[in-house]
């Protein structure tokens, strides 16, 4: 995402920058204070001022330092930016939606700079529309449009179809075959009619020997046929299955932070249907193309030898029929989509009623209900309807019109052959050159289209494959057996480059010590777990495990030495025995039962009707949280961790099974380092330290008992905790 | 343990005064221009430096109803205006400037094209604000219907746009749009 727009020369000297001041951001502001849509207007941030330019005139300028603070916020569907001087705000511009991410990321690049930290934010964030040509982009850095002409595309689909050269090959002398045979049929035709049926010495065995021809090549073009299109769909579907497993591994090598950043639904969408796009081109539109082509050029050149003046006039009536074929799918189009929508419409709404059913009932509001599912059920039954009657009536009439310049060619022709200026066989040949003409009209028409979702598409796979992961194995990476020591030495980290989540952090854990993190919402415990755990690496400073940088630790030998409880366990969809040996997929039955017994799992296992083998997860066998608990704690436990993550693992459990898993928690800790967060403090109450996050900094660290005796942070969550039993109690 | 209980008891206060609905008239509160574009209140003792102008029912009453509240990014309700047509003419101009500020949804007053390319539709329109070009995704839920012939539309970028009146719109204008009602 741009942060620096180019200014014009005249804008720059408005600024007038002093000697060493440089412009960090330029946005445009595209509305004015009332709301009325400006053009040429910016505000530019220097590591010296702040400016608001508008309209050729430097309407305000105030040096950062004079600001208490720069701040973007937004509004509906628009933003402001204002500054705080002197303890007043002051508004200073206001900008549509399409650039509340640019300000909000410069807003705080301002205040780095006002602080004196020269460092330049930068955006990772795409851009919406393509700069260039103003078109909307599918998710891409790049345009498909202005980047997907240039070779780097068709590089990528050629890299793609490399490893099945034979296969090309084949397809390709296939393809030439099909259009060989078509082309050939209309001869065959007219050599029957004029030197056969016409000609008068002509015997019967010749005529069985033309139609044989003729016969043999019908079954020649279905044999080619069959087996192009059984290539193209073994190609099509090898290549998109070669594309999936790329991409899957691909996005799980990559950090975390790139697949957090976006929906999963979207990723999922690549994986899934932009290779099936890929498959389809090359099964529906790939397995065609050069016969399509061959046939059309050959086409137009063979009517053009036959005869000059009626190719013509098959040509001119081609503009009126590609014109009165893409107009009436541009129709169809839109009706269907507007029937799709409804189809929607009517789906989402019976999902709505039907998952809310018991509110709908105890409201007793069935009947209004009704109504609405039978005005949306109407409506669509009506737009359905009307299509369809559509349909029924316009096709026929469509490829009656497309066809028309048939007659018109049946007219001229046949006045020749009448005075004798053609044959009846060439005419018969015309006539059908020129049904292969129209028949593949609306098919090269649409082609540009296709190639276009093609291209798309493989720019939005090439997208992910280009990513390049932040965390990976490093030349001098070697295995650590791990003794559970971790020093944190200055570390500093943000999930975004301007955010930071944690300053400075200086933090010795013993080997087995058991450290609690305390600390209200959204201050830093995760991440620094995420830390411990190698998911992101810390932008400034070093965290060391056993004393060894954890960058220079094989990741995979580092992570099969964790072992994590998370308050929501997600267990994968298989049986309870693959779950647990998850991390351990070789482990005995019998290390499988011990681990169950110390997580407190087995008596509930035993009594699901499968046992080990009960079938969980999605659309399985409904585990409680509790047990689904003391699975990820004998997960755990098999693993034989060195180091120990519990993030809220006892939360939102009744008393029963919260005793259970403390139990088990507290034998699977002995000896091991662990670090436990929890809202509830009194589940700490066993760590050896306690370590108290705030405002992005260790604030305190120490025994329960010397953190109470302090009367700090510490000391107020623990009485607050205090008072909200009470009051429950009471 | 006395502390505590002295802590109890305010919390319940707070929890009391949540529940309260403050009405603010000209009788109670007084809103003044800032110099730096917003606008200051006082209501009794408590002063503001800069509130929030929020409209409780911004599509289907937006003159009513409108909840001054504190800026901060938790923010508290300071109190409700009931009807803004009953204050006097200048505090009026100040909280209808601050709602100005704070929703942006131009009116379309003319559809001059509306192209459909690769999933995408790219309207080029006139609205009260302006001519402007904005692009929506195709299918999913770019178009909020308020009621019957009253549209809301929301481009990539999350941008607004309102079309009040379908019927309004000229044969034309409608026929563009007719992939869209």
């Amino acid at each position: 995402m741009i942060l620096n727009f180019e200014l014009s020369e005249k804008d720059r000297q408005l600024l007038e920058l002093t000697q060493g001041e440089e412009i960090y951001y330029a946005l445009p502001l595209d509305l004015d204070h009332e709301g009325n849509y400006l053009k040429n207007s910016y505000v530019v941030i220097t590591n010296r001022t702040i400016s608001v330019l508008e309209n050729g005139i430097r309407k305000k300028q105030y040096a950062l330092t004079d600001c208490e603070e720069i701040k973007s916020e937004p509004q509906i569907a628009c933003g402001i930016l204002f500054v705080i001087r002197n303890g007043k705000e002051e508004l200073l511009g206001r900008f549509s939606s399409k650039h509340l991410a640019r300000f909000s990321y410069a807003a705080r690049g301002a205040m780095l700079l006002k602080r004196g930290k020269t460092q330049k934010i930068e955006s990772k964030e795409y851009e919406t529309t393509c700069l260039i040509c103003g078109r909307a982009l599918p998710g891409t850095k790049q345009c498909p449009h202005c980047e997907g002409k240039k070779a780097g595309v068709l590089h990528e689909l050629l890299l793609m179809l490399k490893p099945y050269k034979i296969q090309m090959i084949v397809i390709f002398l296939l393809m030439l075959a099909a259009s060989t045979i078509t082309l050939l049929n209309p001869e065959i035709q007219k050599y029957l009619i004029d030197d056969i049926l016409n000609a008068e010495n002509s015997t019967l065995t010749q005529a069985f020997i033309c139609l044989g021809i003729m016969f043999s090549l019908s079954i020649g073009i279905i044999i080619v046929n069959i087996s192009k299109s059984y290539l193209c769909a073994r190609l099509g579907s090898t290549i998109s299955m070669d594309l999936r497993k790329r991409l899957y591994e691909k996005i799980q090598i990559l950090t975390l932070s790139f697949i957090n950043d976006r929906r999963p639904g979207e990723l999922m969408n690549r994986i899934i249907n932009d290779t099936g796009r890929v498959r389809e081109f090359m099964e529906d539109i790939f397995c065609n193309l050069f016969t399509v082509v061959i046939i059309f050029i050959c086409d137009i050149i063979y009517m053009l030898i036959l005869d000059v003046k009626l190719a013509i006039l098959a040509f001119m009536f081609t503009p009126i029929s590609v014109f009165v074929s893409v107009a009436f799918w541009k129709n169809i189009h839109r009706r269907f989509h507007r029937q799709w929508v409804k189809n929607d419409d009517i789906y989402s709404q019976l999902q709505d009623v039907i998952s809310g059913m018991s509110i709908v009932k105890s409201y007793g509001k069935e009947g209004e209900e009704s109504q609405r599912f039978d005005k949306s059920s109407e409506e669509f039954a009506v737009i359905q309807s009307r299509n369809e009657v559509f349909w029924a009536i316009f096709y026929p009439t469509l490829s009656f019109i497309i066809g028309a310049g048939v007659f018109l060619i049946l007219y001229f022709g046949g006045k020749d052959v009448i005075y004798g200026n053609m044959t009846a066989g060439e005419l018969l040949q015309f006539v059908n050159y020129t049904s292969l003409l129209y028949m593949y009209l609306n098919w090269i028409t649409n082609l540009p289209r296709q190639l276009m979702n093609l291209v798309t598409s493989i720019q939005r796979i090439g997208d992910v494959m280009s990513q390049e992961p932040q965390i990976y194995d490093k030349k001098n990476a070697s295995k650590l057996e791990v003794k559970g020591e971790i020093e944190f030495q200055n570390v500093s980290f943000g999930y975004k480059s301007y955010q930071p989540v944690l300053e400075h952090i200086n933090l010795k854990v013993k080997p087995g010590e058991m450290i609690g993190l305390v600390g209200a919402s959204g201050t830093g415990k995760s991440t620094m777990i995420n830390l411990i755990m190698h998911l992101y690496e810390a932008d400034d400073g070093e965290l060391l495990v056993d004393g060894k940088d954890i960058r220079e630790i094989q990741l995979a030998n580092y992570h099969a030495q964790i072992g994590v409880v998370l308050q929501e366990t997600f267990l994968f969809s298989g049986t309870i025995l693959n779950n647990i040996r998850f991390a351990r997929p070789d482990a005995t039955y019998e290390e499988v039962i011990r681990a169950a017994k110390m997580a407190n799992a087995h008596d509930f296992i035993c009594r699901t009707p499968d046992g080990y083998n009960t079938y969980v997860g999605e659309r399985g066998f409904n585990l409680s949280g509790g047990e689904r608990q003391r699975l990820a704690i004998a997960r755990a436990i098999l693993n034989e961790p060195r180091l120990l993550i519990l993030d809220e693992a006892t939360a939102s459990l009744d008393t029963e099974s919260e005793y259970l898993i403390q139990k088990a928690l507290e034998r699977l800790r002995s000896g091991r380092t662990t670090f436990a967060i929890a809202h509830r403090l009194s589940t700490l109450k066993d760590a050896d330290r306690l370590v108290v996050i705030d405002g992005h900094e260790i604030a305190e660290v120490g025994t329960h008992n010397e953190l109470m005796e302090k009367k700090g942070i510490y000391y107020g969550l623990v009485t607050a905790q205090l008072e909200m039993q009470n009051t429950e109690k009471n | 343990m006395q502390g505590e209980e002295f802590d109890l008891e305010q919390m319940e206060q707070e929890t009391e005064e949540m529940l309260k609905v403050r009405f603010l008239t000209e009788k109670n509160a007084t809103f003044s221009r800032t110099e730096g574009g917003f606008v200051s209140l006082t209501v009794g003792e408590e002063v503001y430096s800069r509130v929030h102008v929020v409209r409780m029912f911004p599509f289907t009453d937006p003159q009513h109803y409108i909840s001054i509240r504190t800026p901060e990014e938790r923010s508290k309700e300071i109190g409700i205006i009931e009807d803004i047509g009953k204050l006097n003419k200048d505090t009026r101009s100040m909280l209808e400037e601050q709602m100005n500020l704070r929703y942006f949804t131009p009116i379309i007053q003319k559809i001059i094209s509306i192209k459909e390319e690769y999933g995408y539709a790219y309207f080029d329109v006139l609205t009260d604000r302006g001519a402007c070009r904005f692009t929506i995704h195709m299918g999913g839920s770019s178009i909020i219907h308020l009621s019957d012939t009253r549209i809301l539309i929301s481009d990539i970028d999350e941008n607004r746009f309102e079309i009040p009146d379908v019927d309004q719109l000229t044969a034309g204008e409608r026929k563009k749009l007719d992939l869209f009602l």
